[in-house]
């Protein structure tokens, strides 16, 4: 009896460290603190899932959030080498994108620079997207490229995932 | 003698301690590896952060590579020479990584071409760094071709005096990462970085790490 409480507390004890080193694996080992946040500048919002008419064109309105203090190049920058936003959906998925409508973007001025006049997006944004959609269920995959900026400094162009749900009877 | 039951409980146990301990083995184990792995790549690559200053205001950027010397690399230029950064060893350099999307590098660059222009007999240059196609493929030529025009449109357009290479992509990694564009680095005569910069900030703060540059 005494011997089995002995290995019971035993196997507790084991137990109890186990969990403390598992945790060891969750905790980043030393990472400095940082001044800035790594943050993911724009996120899909919704729809995940949406219900269509097979082979009818049909309007989803895609839903965007950037974060704060950042924008994005538009759809129509002022300039030719600026980065657009755009959607996309690759072939093959089930369901074609016969054409995205954007918003139209805010004027900004660069602090640093008020001449220089920007057409972007900031906030959150709707794009509104025209598909055509075979039979079936379809995971579909879209594509977000965008390039987002803050008054100061910017970020490489991104490639985000859409991922939606497209029910076509 | 013991019963067949407490026999058995013992045995039991005996087994699940054995196990439990395997476990805290191979946690432990795995915690040093990573651990490890976690510090060779830490030495191994450059990183920057935003410091914030004690007495307020604006973040400094500060770069693991302060002090140290700055990594060497072989980058062609726009004609598809190869320029290398030990080529300008004697001279204090300012690398710009910038892009044409990028709209503050585009505001900087009058900035950086008239301070070139005005340190140039004092033996300083600036280099340009082209980080232009981020998240192209490497087989998307047309892609590429494009980039390079648009990296030569505005290299004419602004008559850059100074050398401009491209695909900075290729050594981001050694710079910190250059998750941010512009980024800058002031390198002495001696090869080694003395001060950095990220974002756009102003001609004064540029002109005063190109003096540091030169006197270091």
């Amino acid at each position: 009896m005494v011997e089995m409480r002995k290995l019971l507390l035993a196997a507790a004890a084991v137990l109890l460290f186990g969990a403390c080193a598992a945790q060891g694996q969750v905790f980043s080992s030393g990472s400095p603190n940082r001044a800035i946040a790594k943050v993911d500048p724009v996120q899909y919002m919704f729809p995940a899932q949406v219900s269509v008419t097979a082979g009818k064109q049909s309007t989803v309105g895609l839903h965007f959030r950037i974060a704060p203090g950042l924008h994005i190049n538009s759809h129509t920058p002022r300039d030719e080498f600026l980065i657009p936003t755009t959607f996309t959906i690759p072939d093959g998925s089930g369901v074609r994108l016969d054409s995205a409508i954007y918003p139209a973007g805010v004027v900004m001025a660069l602090q640093a620079d008020p001449a220089t006049k920007l057409s972007v997006y900031t906030g959150e944004f709707t794009i509104q997207a025209r598909i055509v959609a075979t039979p079936g269920n379809h995971a579909v995959e879209g594509k977000l490229r965008y390039q987002a900026c803050d008054q100061s400094q910017c970020l490489p162009p991104k490639t985000i995932t859409v991922a939606i749900d497209v029910m076509a009877k | 003698m013991k019963s067949f039951p407490a026999r058995r409980n013992t045995i039991v146990l005996t087994a699940v301690v054995l196990i439990l301990a395997v476990f805290v083995w191979a946690g432990w184990a795995n915690w040093e590896f990573r651990k490890q792995a976690a510090e060779k790549l830490r030495a191994e690559a450059a990183h920057g952060e935003l410091a914030l200053s004690p007495a307020g205001g604006m973040p400094q950027f500060v770069t693991s590579l302060m002090g140290k010397p700055a990594p060497a690399f072989t980058l062609a230029d726009l004609s598809g020479k190869k320029v290398t950064l030990e080529s300008y060893r004697g001279k204090a350099v300012l690398i710009n990584f910038w892009a044409t999307w990028c709209a503050p590098c585009r505001l900087e660059t009058p900035w950086l071409i008239e301070l070139r222009n005005k340190y140039a007999a004092e033996g300083f240059e600036v280099l340009g760094v082209d980080t232009e196609g981020d998240d192209l493929q490497k087989s998307d030529t047309a892609g590429w071709a494009k980039n390079k025009a648009a990296v030569g449109n505005f290299v004419a357009e602004m008559k850059v005096p100074y050398p401009v290479v491209m695909d900075g992509d290729s050594i981001s990694r050694e710079y910190g990462g250059l998750d941010d564009l512009p980024a800058s680095f002031f390198v002495d005569r001696k090869g080694t970085v003395v001060a950095a910069q990220v974002g756009l900030t102003s001609e004064s703060d540029i002109e005063g790490n190109i003096k540091k540059a030169l006197t270091e």
